[in-house]
Parts: C-alpha cells; structure tokens; sequence
C-alpha cells in the first residue's frame, strides 16, 4: 500500500529528505564504531520490528501530516478521539475488584471510589467466568477465589449495595458470551428494581468468544459458533435496550497475556470487530446503531514505543474500517475506545515491590497511547488478586500520573517523534496485513474452529519462554542481576474461606423463597429458544428476573448446544 | 531401550490459564519424555488418566487459588489406588506457605512458583523418576 507521495502534506519536503538520507550514510559511515555498524540491524521491537539505531525525517518521509495523523477528535484519529483529549476528561481510574462473596466485594469498591477511583471494575471467580453456581460440584476450591462468587441477582444487589447504579460505570468483566446474556441482566433487573432506568446505565461487559474458546482453556466449552452467536446476541439487546452500554469489550489483553505480540493482540480483536458488524448487519442494524458502543480492551507491555504505536495505530486502522469498509455516517462509529489494563504477565513474584515500577511505566505508556480508561496491574500479581495495600498502590501510582507528571496536559506528546511516528505507520500496515491473513483463512470463526489460533499463541509462548531461558529477554531480578532468596518478600494473600458457606446457605435460601412455577416457565422457553434464531437476551434476562441461578441457565446452554473440545488436546 | 518417562498433565478444575501448563508440556515432549496432556480436568479423572497412561508423574496447573483443595485430592486418590510411585508435581500462582504446606503434610512432591526455569522442571522430573526406579 504504497501512497503517493504528495509533496504539499507530507512532513518534509523531498529536496529535504534528500538532504538528510545523505547527511544519515556519512554520518552512518564516519562517526559509528565498527561494532554499533554491524550490529545496527540486529534490534528487534518485541513483535519483531527491526529498529534502527537513529530514525531521521528520511523514516516517515510518505506520512502525510494532515491525512495520516491530523488532530485529535478527527479523522482518522490518530492522535486521540475527543479533541481536548485529557483536559476534557481524565483517563477513568478503574481498579479491578473482587474477593470473596459480594459482600466483600462491596468493602472493596466503596473503598476505592472513597479514594477517588471514578469506575468500578468488577471481577469473578472462576465458578462464575465459566458460569457454574458456588454449590456446584465443579466449584470446589474456586469460590471466592481471584474474583467474586456471583450466583443470582441477589449477589449483584449486594455487590453495588449502596452504590447508585445511575452514577457510577460499571465494567462488569464476564468474559464470555453466555454469562454475558446472564450477569449483566442480574445488573440490569437490579437497576430497574432499584428505580434506576436502563438507559441511565453506563458500563461495559466483556462478550468476546475468543475468551471462551482460545484464550482460556476451559473445562466445558461451548462451540465457537455458537459462542459467537451468543456475542453477537448481546450486543444487539443492548445496543436496543441499554444505549449507554457498551455491549462488548474486544479483548486484546488477555489473548496478549495468553501469548501473542502486539500485531496479533490488536489484529485479532479488530478482526473480531468485523465478524461482529458482518453479524449484525446481516441482522438487519446498521453499522451506526453498534459501531459507537464497541469498545476495545489493550493490554500494555513492556516494550514502551511499541505500545504507544500501537494504541495510535489501532485507533487509526479501525476509523478506516468503520469508514471504507462499514460506511460508517455517525462520527462515534469510527471511534476506538478502549481500556488499558497493565501486563499481569510481567510482573514476576521476585521481589515484588519492583512490579510498582513495571506497571507506572506501562500506565505511562497508556496514557501516551490515549486510553480512555486504566487499570494498573498490583505489585503482587503473582501471588494472588490484589490485596488493599497494592490496589492503593495502583490506584495512587495512576494518581500520580494524572496529576503530577503533567503528561496529560497535551494532546499526543509523542507525536512527531521520528521513531514514534514510523513505528505507528508500520503497525497500521502490520495490522492490517494480520486482519487480511485472517479473512485469507476464512475469517476469525475459522480459523478459531480449526485451532489456527492456538497454535499461534502455542508456538508464540514457546519462542518467549526460550527468550527468557537463553537470557535474550532480560527480567530484572529474575535472569538478570538475579536476586537472592532471602530478598523475596512474603506477601499477605487475601483469603474468604467462609464465601463458600455464604454463597451455598444464599442458594439455599434463594431456592426456597422463589416461585418454581415461574422458574421452570421461563427456563423451558429459554431451552426451547436456544434452537431458535431469536436473540436469547430477553428471555435470559425473563429468568434471572424469576430467580435463576447462573448456572441454571448455564446448564442448559451446555445441554443444548453440546460441548466443543479445546484443539490443543 | 529405556522407557520413555510418562507424564500425565492437566489443569486443575476449572482454571483457565493454559499458557503454563501448555508450555511445561512442550519442553517435556522436547526433553524426550511421553507427555499426555489433558487440558481440564478433576482429580477423578486426573487420576483415572494416570492409571489408563500408565503415568510416572502427574503434573497439575493452577493459577485461580484451587491448589489447596484439588491438589491434595490427587495425591490422596494415587494412594487410593495402590500408585504409590507415581509422583505429583504442582506449578502455578501459589502464595508461599502454601507450596510448604503443599510439599510437606499433603505429599505434593514439587511445588513450582512462577518464574522457575523449564529446565529445572525438566530435570527434576527426571530425576525423580530416576530415584524411584
């Protein structure tokens, strides 16, 4: 994709660029030693860009000033998607939470917002992400444990006990379609009760198959198809139902923590993106009823250019194909938002107070990058979800950031750096070749269904972890200027052994107060709608009004839509 | 010719995190050793594998806090079955006095924390192997 070069925008003009390439190969020749010559192209980004060893105007000399970067607020948005970027609105501070049973949980979220966090970001036990109730055999040793326990609509009542529902946002992070169609509805129903209408709510869930079927292994799995369809369920109802909601979080971050590098991460997610808008379209909605609600989900690593690139490519790729492929009118539609959590997988358990550094300088990068909302990963990711003292720690580290760096006093700081700029116009290209080689495999569904996929997070993981072995990736304190033993600080790990009694006594009670009549009236339409093409949202929303239990509901999914084997067996 | 060592792998219960687990299992089939991965699964059929597999060592994943309640099942359902020499090991996020307690009264034979080298799982595999043989 070669552009013309038009000499009345682009950065420099030729005669200049010119000049410089010259003055670039005596300088190359006359002022190196021998061995920075010869090593000169042997440094590589972390997804394999090569980096040369000084970028000059010579670099970027077909960018376009006024059609490649322009401003912020406009096309292709580039350099950020409101005009006044953080002078408007600071970056959300959206600290995870979550532990035990909703009860805690909700010690928990007064907490940070009493210490100015400004969303919530709400977690679940496994039980719960792979849609299983606390009770349930397959429960056992993981309720409570990393995230909450959540088992009907009670648990989401306690969980935002006292919390207005119409003031905060709310990420309510399920990973997968079908507790998609179930947990935010809990949200949702509470709200009404509450007297909080549906389109007073703000928030995000998550809804992105790829969790369910590549990014985590999974003792039940759906079938791809049908998880897709499920995906695609949620953001049409909501998209309808709830117009301040974003119905879907196309998840870069944890494909990138299960193994990928940063074209990848985005590539997938934006292909994801597509498959989606093809869906609905040929449901019959225009682009423009879905495309300002979608919102995406970056993780940001250690390799502090590229992930600034990336952030500024990504928004610049999916404007164009909101735009060129979509035809996209409303001006929101072509928008990336995204949020930004931190590199869990960096972080290592040696000396874990290093991990402060880490993740400040990957929320510094995020923050470069335009992110509308951050999440800074905890000194003690290794060890477990984050206790109170690291989550402060985090959620300070963020403060610190937005009120006393002054980066977030203009638009872009990073804009117009050589390198920057190179690297962000060749992940655009990068990106993009990565969303054809998908559609070349038949598209994203495909190449899911075909284990494609895992083996390229598979192979991607071999590589990294022969990086770190042979010393290549250096990790200080772990390969590098390696620590003693006796410098590894123990660290306190939260632990609610009583949750499980709780959520068990809770269910027990729920199936005692409800009306069964209306229980089996509402799950039977529910099972008799999943052979159907209806959107399965109102009538999983219908029973978890009537008391269903998560993995009520749950079930019958597995049961009608039968299991699908994860491919790397 | 010697037997190939028999490793039986999985994640524990309902954890999701294969990267790990995954991982390990490569650099054991590279080692040279007989490695059946089983993706998720639950003691019972955790222990049901080895015993189908003729199983040297049974190796667990666990990075979402089940450690303390499947691992131990595992151990305790091997003696069940008379496989006294099959040992298990067990990586993953796990605080610290868990793994002691995990390696000391629950018969977990090697508890793995995040960053240890693949070689040194590798070889200490071996060895026990070796040791029990």
């Amino acid at each position: 994709m070669l552009k013309e070069r038009e000499e009345n925008t682009c950065l420099f003009s030729e005669e200049h660029v010119k000049l410089i390439k010259e003055q670039y190969e005596d300088w190359f020749d006359n002022n190196l030693r021998e061995a920075d010559r010869e090593l000169s192209d042997k440094y590589f980004t972390q997804s394999g860009i090569p980096i040369k060893l000084i970028y000059t105007p010579a670099d970027i000399e077909d960018v376009r000033y006024s059609e490649d970067i322009g401003f912020s607020g406009l096309p292709p948005y580039l350099r950020g998607v409101y005009p006044n970027m953080y002078r408007g609105r600071l970056f959300t501070l959206r600290q995870l939470a979550g532990l035990g049973a909703p009860e805690d949980c909700n010690e928990r979220v007064r907490y940070l917002l009493d210490h100015g966090a400004t969303g919530v970001n709400i977690l679940f036990d496994l039980p719960t992400i792979r849609g299983y109730n606390s009770d349930d055999p397959e429960a056992e040793g993981n309720v409570g444990q990393c995230g909450a326990a959540v088992d009907s609509i009670w648990d989401i009542d306690a969980f935002f006990e006292g919390i207005d529902l119409g003031a905060v946002s709310s990420s309510v992070v399920t990973h997968l379609p079908s507790t998609s169609l179930v947990i935010p509805g809990m949200y949702f129903a509470v709200a009404e009760q509450r007297g909080t209408a549906l389109t007073q709510l703000a928030g995000t869930c998550q809804n992105d198959f790829i969790m369910e079927t590549c990014v985590g292994s999974g003792y039940e799995i759906l079938p791809p198809a049908v998880s897709f369809r499920m995906q695609c369920d949620v953001v049409e109802w909501i998209c309808k139902n709830v117009p301040r909601w974003n119905p879907i979080s196309y998840n870069g971050y944890n494909l990138r923590e299960a193994g990928t590098d940063a074209v990848t991460e985005v590539g997938i997610a934006i292909a994801n993106a597509i498959a989606t808008s093809e869906e609905l379209i040929k449901r019959g909605m225009s682009f423009d009823e879905f495309g300002p609600r979608m919102s995406f989900f970056w993780d940001l690593h250690n390799d502090f250019f590229e992930e600034v690139a990336k952030c500024r490519a990504s928004r610049k790729v999916w404007y164009k194909i909101a735009k060129e492929r979509f035809g996209a009118q409303n001006t929101k539609s072509m928008l990336m938002r995204y949020h930004v959590q931190t590199a869990g997988q960096t972080l290592p358990a040696t000396e874990p107070l290093n991990n402060i550094a880490r993740s400040a300088i990957q929320g510094l990068a995020a923050v470069f990058g335009g992110c509308q909302s951050l999440h800074l990963d905890s000194f003690d990711e290794a060890y477990s979800a984050p206790t109170e003292e690291a989550a402060l720690v985090s959620l300070r580290s963020q403060q610190i950031i937005q009120a006393e760096t002054g980066v977030v006093n203009t638009v872009d700081p990073l804009a117009g750096s050589y390198y920057v700029e190179y690297l962000t116009d060749e992940m655009v290209k990068r990106i993009f070749n990565y969303v054809e080689k998908i559609e070349g495999l038949g598209g994203l569904l495909s190449a899911v269904e075909g284990g494609w996929l895992h083996r390229e997070i598979a192979n991607y993981n071999n590589e990294y972890q022969k990086k770190i072995e042979s010393g290549e990736m250096k990790i200080v304190g772990v390969n590098f200027m390696e620590a003693d033993q006796a410098d590894v600080a123990p660290i306190k790990v939260f632990e609610y052994p009583e949750t499980f009694s709780r959520q068990k006594a809770k269910l027990e009670r729920l199936r005692k107060e409800r009306n069964d009549q209306k229980l089996k009236e509402s799950m039977d339409i529910l099972r008799e709608k999943c052979h159907t093409d209806e959107n399965l949202y109102p009538y999983c929303l219908d029973a978890v009004k009537n008391l269903s239990t998560l993995g009520e509901i749950e079930e019958i999914f597995r049961e009608e839509y039968g299991l699908w084997a994860f491919p790397l067996l | 010719m010697d037997r190939k060592i028999k490793v039986v792998i999985a994640k524990l219960g309902l954890d999701i995190h294969w990267r790990g687990v995954y991982l390990v299992a490569q650099y054991l089939k590279e080692a040279g050793m007989d490695v059946v991965y089983l993706g998720n699964k639950f003691p019972a059929e955790i222990v049901e594998a080895a015993i189908e597999e003729d199983a040297d060592v049974v190796g667990l994943s666990s990075l979402c806090g089940n450690h303390l309640a499947l691992g131990p099942m595992v151990v305790d359902m091997l003696k069940e079955k008379g496989l006294n020499n099959v040992k298990v090991f067990l990586g993953g996020v796990i605080p610290l006095d868990h793994a002691k307690r995990l390696e000391g009264i629950y018969g977990i034979h090697r508890v793995y924390l995040p960053e240890t080298p693949m070689q040194t799982i590798v070889d200490e595999i071996s060895e026990s192997v070796r040791d029990a043989a």
